[in-house]
């Protein structure tokens, strides 16, 4: 679901999550926003922060107080990482700020929706991750693939781990600068790229099918599927 | 009007003036007249005091002849006498007869009276006694001259006041134009800048008074004015100038698009040229909020030796890329101060970025603890930053090199800047000799 006054955006992200297969209602006031949550049945909502009447902060933390857990992603035009921070501790999932690339929003509704796939079946904490042939044990702190040891740096071991806690899914450069590093700031040029490329090397240089792909404007996937 | 200060001055200076000028005159006046009563009452005493003791040496007939003796021309010379017999009958003297004013033992008053002989009454002072037998003699002195004396200074202090009445309107309106007059520099100078005319200023005043102050000080608040609008013109200028060239070139890569040749590619430029843009605004909103002080509520203790680690980690991969280093010479033991964590990385991030596009040779990040705070540093072994340049080079936008900065916005620097003085601490930019040497100081 989306909660958005401003047309233009509402149209854009809808129009986008829906070419993607997502089936978005939407509202544009809070009110509206908050009746249509309580029907539930949705997997995540959309909210804007800055809205007419009830506001984001409004609306989540009434959801919150009828007992409805869908995760959340909070979208502000104020951009700075004051409100991102403000708005984590407030109870959103997940934070973004406009404005922003619409892969960046896609991948984090997939992160949210998945995580929220992933908390309601409640999964045993995982000592070892996997994708394809890539194998990494966590209590070890070995990564293997077909068979092979691959030899990686500290940080690389957590790019690594952070991409095989997130297969299939599209993270971008700023998921990972947040995941791996936990820090919120631009770093600029292709800082995140390079950590990668690196990564990548060791990962799939050497074997035929590639692993780690790069999703164009979005950012890296980590899958067996090209 | 009696509402305006300069005409309450005005007015204040006039009724001081005349204040001041009735006070002279009258004080004069009255100085003089007592100075003139009390001489003439001593005189009075004096002759009563001999009289007496010549009657109490020889008797009435003593007195009566001294009496007749003196009024005839003293002494004292201008001595005003009456001796008259307990009927009232005159026995000697220069009066006519006895002013029925004068009471004996009254002591001594003003009087006005004709001498023996004069045509016109003259001013005196008198006083009278009884005598034994029952008779009274009355002994006094002129004072005509005097009195005449101060019926011109009278005349005159009447004519002084009118002068100084016309003085005093004088000198309240001179001062009021004094003041108007040093005024009217400083206020023609605001209004012109009100018009619009920015470069005018207050003519330079080598007086040291509080309008010379006044004209400094409005001078300094206009060039803090002046400072800020070319500023924020030059900032306008080069946002639109560093926001035109990626807009071009998406468009162009766009266009491209369109035309289906190569379109994949096209695109991919058109995203990279959009997240520029976006970061670009980001960045001057940043700087914005920091210069405003927002953020401080989510300051926390950090290590910054960790925080340092850190970016020297993030930033190393793309250092060795072009054969460079990032190191980081960590200080002993964890150096602890209360920062924002997302902008004080930000900044970071941003000095080692820029050592990495406009520095050369090995990046060294340090930390030291001082006693009063924490000092941050980033040094390359490039090119550095002439002294002279420095100042240019923290200005938002102020991209030392066109040519050099094509994909910079000029705002690392100033937002690192923003970021040392949000914490309020400074940052310098100096000589790593040879290449730059960036030092953030900050307090605990």
């Amino acid at each position: 679901m989306l909660v958005e006054d401003d047309a233009g955006t509402a149209d854009f992200v809808s129009r986008g999550l829906e070419e993607q297969g997502y089936v978005v209602d939407r509202a544009a006031a809070g009110r509206d926003g908050l009746f249509l949550a309580t029907d539930g049945g949705h997997d995540c909502v959309i909210l804007d922060r800055m809205l007419p009447g009830l506001d984001g902060m409004g609306v989540r933390a009434a959801m919150r107080a009828a007992g409805i857990a869908t995760p959340v992603l909070m979208l502000s035009a104020l951009g700075s990482t004051e409100d991102r921070v403000a708005g984590l501790t407030r109870g959103a999932d997940d934070y973004l700020t406009k404005p922003f690339a619409f892969a960046e929003l896609l991948a984090r509704v997939r992160l949210l929706i998945r995580r929220g796939g992933a908390a309601a079946t409640a999964a045993a904490p995982q000592t070892v991750l996997r994708c394809g042939d890539l194998e990494m044990d966590l209590l070890a702190r070995r990564t293997r693939r077909a068979g092979r040891s691959i030899d990686l740096q500290p940080r690389e071991f957590r790019l690594l781990e952070f991409l095989l806690r997130h297969v299939d899914q599209v993270v971008t450069r700023t998921m990972l600068l947040e995941g791996v590093w936990d820090y919120h700031f631009d770093p600029g040029t292709n800082v995140i790229d390079v950590h990668v490329s690196r990564l990548r090397k060791k990962v799939d240089e050497g074997f035929d099918r590639p692993l780690l792909h790069t999703v164009r404007g979005a950012g890296y996937r980590l899958g067996q599927e090209p | 009007m009696f509402r305006s200060t300069v005409f309450r001055f005005a007015a204040l200076v006039f009724v001081l003036q005349l204040a001041a000028a009735a006070a002279l005159l009258f004080g004069t006046a009255a100085l003089v007249r007592g100075q003139v009563t009390a001489e003439a009452d001593r005189a009075a005493a004096a002759l009563m005091a001999e009289l007496r003791a010549v009657r109490a040496a020889g008797g009435a007939d003593a007195l009566a002849r001294e009496v007749a003796a003196r009024a005839g021309g003293g002494p004292p010379p201008r001595a005003v006498l009456l001796l008259v017999d307990r009927n009232g009958t005159r026995v000697a003297g220069n009066l006519d007869a006895w002013p029925p004013s004068v009471v004996a033992g009254g002591g001594t008053r003003n009087a006005l009276l004709y001498r023996t002989g004069h045509a016109a009454p003259e001013a005196m002072r008198v006083g009278a006694a009884a005598l034994p037998d029952g008779g009274r003699l009355l002994a006094g002195a002129v004072t005509e001259g005097e009195a005449r004396a101060l019926r011109r200074l009278e005349e005159a202090t009447g004519l002084a006041l009118t002068l100084a009445l016309a003085f005093a309107a004088v000198a309240a309106w001179a001062s009021a134009r004094l003041i108007v007059a040093r005024l009217e520099g400083t206020l023609a100078a605001l209004d012109g800048v009100a018009a619009g005319d920015l470069g005018r200023r207050v003519a330079p005043d080598a007086a040291r008074d509080s309008f010379a102050d006044l004209g400094r000080a409005v001078n300094g608040a206009l060039d803090r004015v002046d400072t800020l609008v070319t500023e924020l013109r030059v900032a306008t200028d080069a946002l639109a100038h560093d926001l035109k060239s990626p807009l071009t070139r998406m468009r162009a890569a766009l266009e491209r698009a369109a035309s289906k040749a190569g379109s994949v590619e096209a695109l991919d430029r058109a995203l990279v040229e959009a997240d520029r843009l976006m970061a670009v605004v980001q960045t001057a909103l940043g700087i914005s909020r920091a210069e405003a002080g927002i953020g401080r509520e989510n300051f926390a203790e950090a290590d910054l030796g960790l925080h340092m680690a850190d970016m020297a980690e993030i930033y190393a991969p793309l250092a060795e890329e072009t054969g460079r280093t990032v190191l980081f010479e960590a200080a002993e033991g964890p150096v602890v101060a209360r920062v924002h964590r997302e902008l004080l990385a930000q900044a970071i991030g941003n000095l080692i970025d820029n050592a990495l596009k406009y520095g050369g040779g090995p990046i060294t990040l340090s930390l030291a603890g001082r006693v009063d705070g924490v000092r941050l540093s980033v040094a390359d072994r490039g090119p550095g930053i002439p002294a002279d340049r420095r100042h240019q080079a923290l200005r938002r936008f102020g991209r030392l090199d066109e040519a050099r900065g094509g994909d910079g916005a000029g705002l690392g620097l100033a937002l690192a800047a923003a970021v040392a003085r949000l914490h309020g601490g400074a940052l310098v930019l100096g000589d790593a000799a040879p290449g730059l040497l960036v030092t953030m100081d900050l307090p605990r």
